[in-house]
């Protein structure tokens, strides 16, 4: 089945299409260089392990990092994510978070709590999405030892204060940890000029790489204990896991043709002009948002403009359920969007949405006027059809 | 409820619990073609699949069923839920 005329509006799940000559380089490469990084003196491991520490090193400057950052690589930010909270807890810490998250970061919190080895308290965020800064502060703890926050939503996109949440954790000396799933490729990220202390990404999003790489970029000044232990190519007499950078928290052979797709789709969207692409996106999310508004029986949520978010957007027909909304648009428009709880139950709950959902409209790189005025009319058939 | 334990008297009690009170041709069409397809591919049919299959569109199947289509015609046809988040 050919999705060739495909109107693919659920880039926030992962982007698509992606940069084809990007994935056929990364190809040719790998099967060129393929051997098993660090793994080996002759030079063909040696050259794939020098990619490898060159491509952590361009995805640490990118990210803002300097010198005291290490970038380790994961398959993806919910596994970065995992990492991060495993190696953190410990009996008798508590960790702040928010109510605007991914299930990658409730789920490990909810394990880690039943296990006693954690803490948490989640803080709300208000009517347009955004958390406020003072309510971190103020959730703070004695025994806090880390603050997690989804830099932008994948429900609402609402961009969170994260420089101004920095400055109070920098302040209290508690490590902030963002999860850019949403967020990277798509906007600047400083972490060091913002006092983050380290982040989770994934490739396979706004950085228009393949599923299956992502990692987690981590400050120096962080404790945090592996999770996974195993070969790592250093230290082998150890009986214990190396405690050595980057691969402390990396355990068996690390995904070398992810990493080699993942450098040339970077390059790809360095290139870009960023602020560019994300002002011709978030005009026609404001399009979008403007044209389902008008239309009677359809709910839009989340903030009222479009400031500090990226393009992306929720809504539901009234009396339709969004799963069947969300076939109706696959199979009679040939549009592609994401209905349900987005694996962030939460925000609907919040949003009072639960437990149905509703439906996402993520744009992307390649999105058009015409998609977005395909689905505007669409939604608009579909509302009609409602009693 | 198994899909092999699925009987015209069950979807007749099902259509009715959910509001559905008049079984016409093209409801048996939904549920007949639902049906078919799963026992022969042990999957649902994709969207495209079931637009062909029934020679309905979406938004015309799900106006028939009260619940809709995934949580509505699906179940009355007797095949597993469908994977939701």
């Amino acid at each position: 089945m050919a999705y060739g005329d495909l109107i693919y509006l659920d880039n926030a799940a992962t982007s698509y299409p992606k940069p084809g000559e990007c994935l056929r380089r990364a190809l040719d490469q790998y099967l060129r260089i393929g051997g098993s990084p660090g793994r080996g003196s002759y030079d063909l491991a040696v050259e794939a392990d020098n990619i490898v520490s060159e491509v952590r090193e361009e995805l640490s400057l990118f990210f803002g990092g300097d010198s005291r950052y290490r970038l380790c690589f994961a398959y993806n930010a919910t596994e970065a994510l995992n990492t991060l909270l495993q190696g953190v807890a410990k009996p008798g810490s508590h960790v702040v978070s928010t109510w605007l998250e991914h299930n990658s970061v409730l789920r490990p919190l909810h394990h880690l709590r039943e296990e006693g080895r954690v803490e948490f308290d989640l803080v709300r965020f208000d009517q347009n999405g955004f958390v406020d800064p003072g309510e971190i502060a103020a959730a703070i703890r004695s025994n806090t030892r880390l603050v997690v926050v989804n830099h932008a939503s994948n429900v609402l996109g609402t961009i969170q204060p994260v420089a101004d949440i920095g400055e109070i954790c920098r302040d209290r000396g508690i490590p902030l940890f963002l999860d850019v799933s949403q967020s990277a490729g798509l906007i600047p990220i400083e972490v060091s000029e913002w006092n983050v202390a380290g982040l989770a990404f994934t490739g396979h999003k706004a950085l228009l790489g393949p599923t299956g790489i992502g990692g987690l970029l981590v400050s120096q000044e962080v404790e945090i204990s592996p999770s996974r232990f195993g070969g790592t190519g250093v230290d082998s007499s150890n009986p214990f896991h190396t405690a050595e950078y980057p691969y402390r928290l990396e355990a068996g052979t690390v995904n070398l043709l992810g990493i080699l797709a993942l450098r040339e789709t970077l390059a790809y969207v360095k290139g870009l002009n960023r602020d560019k692409h994300y002002q011709r996106e978030m005009a026609l999310l404001a399009r979008l948002r403007d044209g389902l508004m008008a239309l009677d029986n359809v709910e839009v949520y989340g903030s009222q403009n479009v400031d500090n978010r990226l393009p992306l957007l929720c809504c539901n027909v009234r009396g339709r359920r969004p799963d069947d909304v969300a076939a109706v648009l696959d199979g009679d428009f040939n549009i592609a969007v994401r209905a349900g709880l987005h694996c962030a139950p939460l925000v609907h709950k919040h949003l009072g949405t639960a437990p149905e959902g509703a439906i996402r409209f993520s744009l992307g790189a390649y999105t058009g006027e015409e998609d977005i005025e395909a689905a505007i009319q669409a939604m608009s058939a579909i509302a009609r059809s409602t009693g | 409820m198994h899909f092999e334990d699925w009987s015209e008297e069950a979807f007749e009690w099902l259509a009715k619990e959910s509001g559905l009170l008049q079984i016409d041709d093209r409801h048996w069409r939904v549920i007949r073609f639902l049906r078919s397809f799963y026992a022969y591919n042990r999957r649902a049919p994709l969207h495209r699949q079931l637009k062909e299959g029934t020679g309905m569109s979406l938004l015309e199947m799900e106006g028939l069923f009260p619940s809709g289509i995934k949580t509505g015609a699906r179940r009355m046809a007797g095949l597993p839920n469908p994977k939701s988040c």
